[in-house]
């Protein structure tokens, strides 16, 4: 029989949790008639008996001072209602291996299992369908979590022996072929016929796990058929977008600058005495789609694993967010069939990214949040890691024959089983109900003391070869080291979380805080020791050969035996058409507005602009001991900055600056110069903390609808856009990944995704010292607009939305004059000119000098000139713009010969920001309602 | 000796701090203490830094607790006596309430108890602390200070029954409190990040060689720590009086 322990707080004391699940039904859901929450912690146990539970509440599970608790009794029984929340059986609860180890420690003898739920307690005067929305929308996500109806009888999962099932592709019909395809494979019938055709050549029909390797291995998630695919646009043939990229990198990487580009699990940049960067940037939308918070915390601990799988292994040093959702107020009748609301998503979200990453002392310390109502079907979830780690052993390691092939860190199950193909496909109606198994909620500490372990192993020089058990899970990780030299593992030695996986599951299991490395033999016991110490489980799978062949067994038995060059490069490349039709939105006409300081605040609160604090102060920035220029800073922390810097090595000046930049609206008009944009805006953001132009790498991020017709003419396009602005800028692309399937296609609606293009941006700087941050430093200094732009291009910006329109005319950023204006801004924040400096995007000038003033606990007056609209010269959005705050006695005509700028006015004690316009007065607005307006969206939000 | 476990993650940071204060700090897995590869005995600081050790599951730092509770006890009871120092930051000083050895010094019941924080959420911002009047060496000198760390919690609301606040407040144990723009101690957020009890951010024992403290000095002492160290000309990182009073007591 199992054990019950329900802990709760002293009925005196409040339950901080309760009232935000509380909060939560009262602004997310607008239930009023729940008056108060209430949480009780469950812990069930199987193998012990009473005595021995009260023994480890007593010791471990509760504490007098502030809690109480029951054996096998409820704990709370004057509620109107209790309601028990559970993992679903297979997920695994991060706690019961906590549980276990801390039972052990105090000497409890005989537990086999342990688990831990969530009980909530409800007072008021709620109806039963209200409850079941509370559940369903707040408390409960399917995918993962179950209400506990009835005490279960066990915690132990079971299962028979896998089997290995033979799949008679040779004698199947078309149609058979693509039944077999939908919903497991996601492979089109000519894929399916090619494997059909090489088992008849080889006279045999595949194991399940031949055919399920086959189709992960040539996903779009892991191939990228897409990005290598010849590419015939208007009839004209163009080269593959990939080869565009990389040749772009080769033409303008700068000698010594470049350590690794494109080959390895991120991209690598050279530091300073003897050290390199790292940087990588991954999506996570199907599964953060489906389960927010565990979806996007894997996401994390995907991206760091790609960090610490670089080379001979990095160590993280930042993580970095960008998330797009549909507007957190959407009605809920807005939402399409299986996919889950904004506000939830947005908070889960958010939740996921903070666990993993404070879990794991990696800081978060540069990110962004941008909404539009057709996020909805689909969320983009970027999130970016950055690593540092020695240059010489910076380069992609390659296995020998003979090395071993080690898996380390956590066990595998079921969880994660078809992601790689599932996130090659689009969102239908479906996905929720099928795919499910596709999403776990990850295990931070697992991966902690695994890359704890892994740094040891690397600093002995214990690691040939290290790569991520991402997507695909063995079969990518082992395949793709192998695949110059071939590779033979033992499925059954692999430690499973439970039993009755079959052979085909395994090899595909996606299971978080795995990864594999290539130890040679002489070195495997020593490494074997240093992951004991650190109490990561690390098994010998089998050896990497000479065979050229993948080759697994189970038990005696072969269930997998292939050709590496047949699952590597048995895919023929594709051929791609289409043709570029341009849209036709027009011009709005815009009236001049009346009420100036409304305008302001409905800028400042639109959501692409407002304050995104709320999320930002739930990450960790300061852990590791690095961070030289915070997220927000200023007086009172009120003032939000363009970049990161970090100072990665203790006792060295030497910085690291990290930024992005993304517009998705922008896209809908023109992936070109939305494409441009983007990029620009991720320079901009760097260079405006002090960044060097020169001494930057990028990173790219395609999350596409499906690219078919028109969405394919459009990606050709923003890789143009990339192409150009890597030779104009000379700025080398060092790693990318795209992800084309955010189209969402219903039972009653097709919905695309708007397109996004995420430009990431990190490099080097050799002192700290010479860095800038946002806010005003004082009153009296002269302010000045650096920069290129025609105030009347407001095609996708705030303003035009605040109007309910797009408008067609994006800023079109002139890649011949960025250089220069890049270099003199960069070069007046190193001379010491430049007291604060802040560049332009969303929300336009009024927003970069707000925000300025916000942390500057000063205003401004701004003086602007006669011939322009104002409104169009307050609101226009050109990126490759800086507002500068100047020291006393700086002359800016010197300063910034030969590029465009202009005295915009001077800064001013009074909190408030003054206008004017041709020498008359326009508006004045008070710091204080601006500052309301541009906090006033996410502390709804997130109630902070 | 900077105490490691899964999921400690401010060992490094910790470690440079003390090096800066003049002290030859190691990094030692709580595995090879219970191994025996390592002894208390051979240090004269202890330290468990911030992190979440074994995913702060159940109650922050508790599986950490049990574990030192369980095994290492005999050696820090032995090491306390002996007038070794230890000081717990964050996920440490959660540690250290869970073994007893705060408020009063003695491993054993847990008098005293850092809860989920009153905004039920992990924050992460600076706040002002005011140095207590209290017999902390890691203090010493510094009371009537008002200094500025950073706080990075989600569980840090110090709670405990009234009497045993009443012990504290009798016995001076409390070594900072979370003080408004004026410097006076208070109960409003975000000046006190969490809603702790009397604005209690850390305390000492009263042989005042235990300390824990929710806010990260190691994070203030360098200069480019500051987030204003661009407003701030001539600034002293406010955090190194700390580690530098623990070396110099170590040494004495």
């Amino acid at each position: 029989m199992l054990q019950e322990v329900r802990v709760g707080l002293l009925p005196a004391l409040r339950d901080a949790r309760g009232e935000e699940v509380l909060y939560e039904i009262r602004t997310a859901l607008r239930i009023e008639t729940v008056e108060a929450v209430r949480t009780v912690k469950v812990y069930r146990f199987e193998g012990i008996d009473a005595e021995a539970a009260r023994f480890l509440a007593e010791r471990l599970l509760c504490e007098a001072v502030f809690q109480e608790y029951r054996v096998n009794e409820p704990l709370i029984t004057d509620a109107d209602r209790l309601l028990e929340v559970a993992y679903r059986p297979g997920v695994m609860n991060p706690e019961a291996g906590s549980l276990l180890k801390a039972a052990g420690d105090l000497g409890v003898e005989g537990l086999l299992a342990a688990d831990s739920s969530v009980e909530y307690a409800f007072y008021g005067r709620f109806t039963d369908e209200e409850l079941a929305t509370i559940t369903r929308r707040l408390l409960v996500n399917e995918t993962i979590q179950q209400v506990v109806r009835e005490k279960p009888q066990t915690l132990l999962l079971g299962g028979e022996r896998g089997r290995t099932g033979i799949i008679p592709v040779r004698t199947m019909s078309d149609a058979e072929l693509v039944a077999l395809s939908q919903d497991r494979l996601f492979l089109n019938l000519e894929e399916m016929r090619l494997i059909q055709e090489y088992f008849r050549k080889l006279g045999r029909d595949p194991t399940d796990a031949e055919v399920e390797i086959l189709a992960q291995t040539w996903s779009e998630h892991c191939v990228h058929k897409t990005f290598k695919a010849r590419i015939i646009v208007d009839g004209r043939e163009k080269k593959p977008f990939l080869t565009r990229l990389r040749e772009a990198t080769a033409r303008v990487a700068r000698p010594g600058q470049v350590l690794s580009a494109f080959v390895d699990n991120s991209g690598v940049m050279a530091f300073y005495d003897g050290w390199a960067l790292c940087g990588k940037v991954e999506t996570h939308n199907a599964p953060s789609a489906i389960e927010p918070y565990g979806g996007a915390a894997t996401g994390s601990g995907g991206v760091f694993r790609d960090v610490m799988g670089t080379g001979q292994g990095a160590k993280v040093i930042a993580s970095t967010d960008i998330f797009c959702f549909a507007p957190p107020d959407t009605p809920p009748g807005e939402i399409p069939a299986g996919c889950l609301h904004p506000h939830y998503l947005l908070r889960r979200v958010v939740a996921g990214v903070r666990d993993y990453g404070n879990r794991m002392g990696i800081p978060t310390n540069n990110g962004s949040v941008h909404f539009h109502p057709d996020f909805r079907a689909k969320p983009t979830v970027i999130v970016g890691a950055y690593g540092l780690i020695p240059a010489a052993r910076a380069q992609k390691g390659r296995p020998r024959p003979g090395d071993a092939v080690v898996v380390v860190g956590g066990r595998t199950g079921r969880d994660g089983i078809h992601g790689a193909t599932f996130s090659s496909a689009a969102m239908t109606d479906r996905t929720m109900t099928v795919n499910a198994q596709a999403v776990q909620i990850g295990h931070a500490i697992e991966e902690k003391r695994m890359a704890d372990a892994l740094l040891a192993a690397r600093d002995e020089d214990l690691i040939r070869a290290i790569t991520d058990c991402g997507a695909g899970g063995f079969a990518s990780a082992v395949g793709e080291m192998g695949a110059e030299t071939g590779a033979l593992i033992y499925l059954d030695r692999a430690p499973l979380k439970y039993s009755g996986l079959a052979p085909w599951e395994i090899l595909l299991s996606e299971s978080q805080e795995r990864m594999v490395a290539a130890v040679a033999p002489e070195d495997v016991a020593r490494f074997m020791e240093i992951c004991r110490e650190h109490n990561v489980e690390a098994t010998v799978l089998g050896e990497f050969t000479d065979t050229g062949r993948f080759e697994a067994y189970y038990g005696g038995e072969k269930v997998l035996d292939l050709e590496m060059g047949f699952l590597h490069h048995g895919l023929p490349q594709r051929v791609l058409s289409c043709s570029h039709t341009p849209g036709e939105p027009e011009e709005p006409e815009i009236p001049v507005p009346g009420d100036w300081e409304g305008v302001c605040c409905r800028v400042l609160s639109h959501l692409n602009v407002c304050s995104k604090e709320p999320i930002v102060r739930v990450y960790d920035h300061g852990v590791q001991g690095t961070n030289a220029l915070p997220p927000y800073g200023g007086v009172g922390g009120a003032g939000p900055n363009d970049a990161v810097v970090l100072t990665p090595l203790l006792d060295r000046p030497y910085a690291v600056v990290i930024a992005h930049g993304l517009n998705p609206v922008l896209n809908r008009i023109d992936a070109y110069w939305g494409g441009i944009w983007a990029a620009a805006e991720a320079v901009s953001n760097a260079v405006a903390v002090g960044a060097d132009p020169e001494e930057l790498v990028l990173i790219d991020n395609f999350i596409w609808p499906v690219p078919e017709g028109e969405y394919l003419a459009q990606l050709d396009r923003a890789v143009d856009a990339c192409v150009d602005f890597s030779l104009a800028l000379k700025l080398p692309f060092i790693s990318g990944k795209d992800s084309l399937s955010s189209t969402y296609r219903g039972r009653d609606a097709v919905i695309h995704i708007p397109p996004v293009l995420c430009i990431s941006v990190f490099g080097r700087l050799p002192d700290a010292g010479k860095t800038v941050s946002a806010d005003f430093k004082g009153a009296g200094n002269l302010l000045v607009l650096v920069g290129d732009r025609r105030e009347e291009e407001l095609g996708g910006s705030v303003y035009y939305d605040l109007h309910g329109e797009l408008g067609r005319s994006v800023p079109r950023v002139d890649l011949g004059r960025l250089p220069a204006i890049f270099r003199a801004v960069h070069g007046a924040i190193a001379s010491g000119a430049v007291l604060a400096a802040h560049d332009v995007s969303e929300g336009g000038l009024l927003t970069a000098v707000a925000e300025m003033a916000f942390g500057g606990g000063c205003g401004a007056e701004i003086s602007l000139p006669e011939k322009t609209r104002p409104d169009f010269y307050l609101f226009n959005e050109t990126a490759g713009c800086f507002v500068l705050e100047l020291a006393p006695g700086t002359a800016p005509g010197v300063l910034f010969a030969g590029v465009p700028c202009q005295v915009l006015g001077r800064t001013v004690p009074e909190p408030e920001l003054r206008f004017s316009h041709g020498g008359r007065p326009l508006f004045t607005a008070p710091l204080e309602r601006l500052r309301a307006a541009y906090r006033r969206p996410m502390k709804e939000v997130f109630g902070a | 000796m900077i105490l490691r476990t899964d999921g400690t993650n401010c060992d490094v940071e910790t470690a440079y701090a003390f090096e800066q204060a003049g002290g030859s700090p190691r990094l030692v897995h709580v595995n090879q203490l219970r191994a025996g590869k390592e002894r208390l005995s051979a240090y004269r600081i202890l330290v468990i830094p911030g992190g979440f050790s074994y995913g702060d599951d159940i109650l922050s730092g508790k599986i950490l607790a049990v574990e030192l509770t369980s095994f290492l006890r005999e050696e820090i009871s032995r090491f306390v006596a002996a007038g070794g120092l230890i000081l717990g930051i964050c996920n440490g000083f959660q540690v250290l309430v869970r073994t007893g050895l705060l408020p009063l010094g003695e491993i054993g019941p847990v008098r005293a108890t850092l809860m989920v924080n009153d905004s039920a959420r992990f924050e992460c911002r600076w706040v002002r602390l005011r140095v207590e009047e209290s017999p902390c060496v890691f203090t010493r000198g510094a009371a009537g200070r008002v200094v500025e760390f950073q706080v990075a919690h989600g569980e840090g609301r110090f709670f405990t029954d009234a009497a045993t606040l009443n012990e504290i407040e009798k016995r001076s144990l409390v070594a900072f409190r979370y003080v408004d723009a004026g410097g006076r101690p208070t109960q409003d957020y975000p000046d006190n990040p969490n809603g702790s009890l009397n604005a209690i951010a850390g305390i000492t024992d009263p042989s005042g060689r235990i300390m824990g403290l929710m806010p990260h000095p190691e994070r203030n002492i360098l200069r480019r720590h500051h987030p204003n160290w661009r407003r701030l000309k001539d600034y002293v990182p406010a955090g190194r009086f700390i580690f530098e009073n623990a070396v110099a007591a170590a040494k004495a």
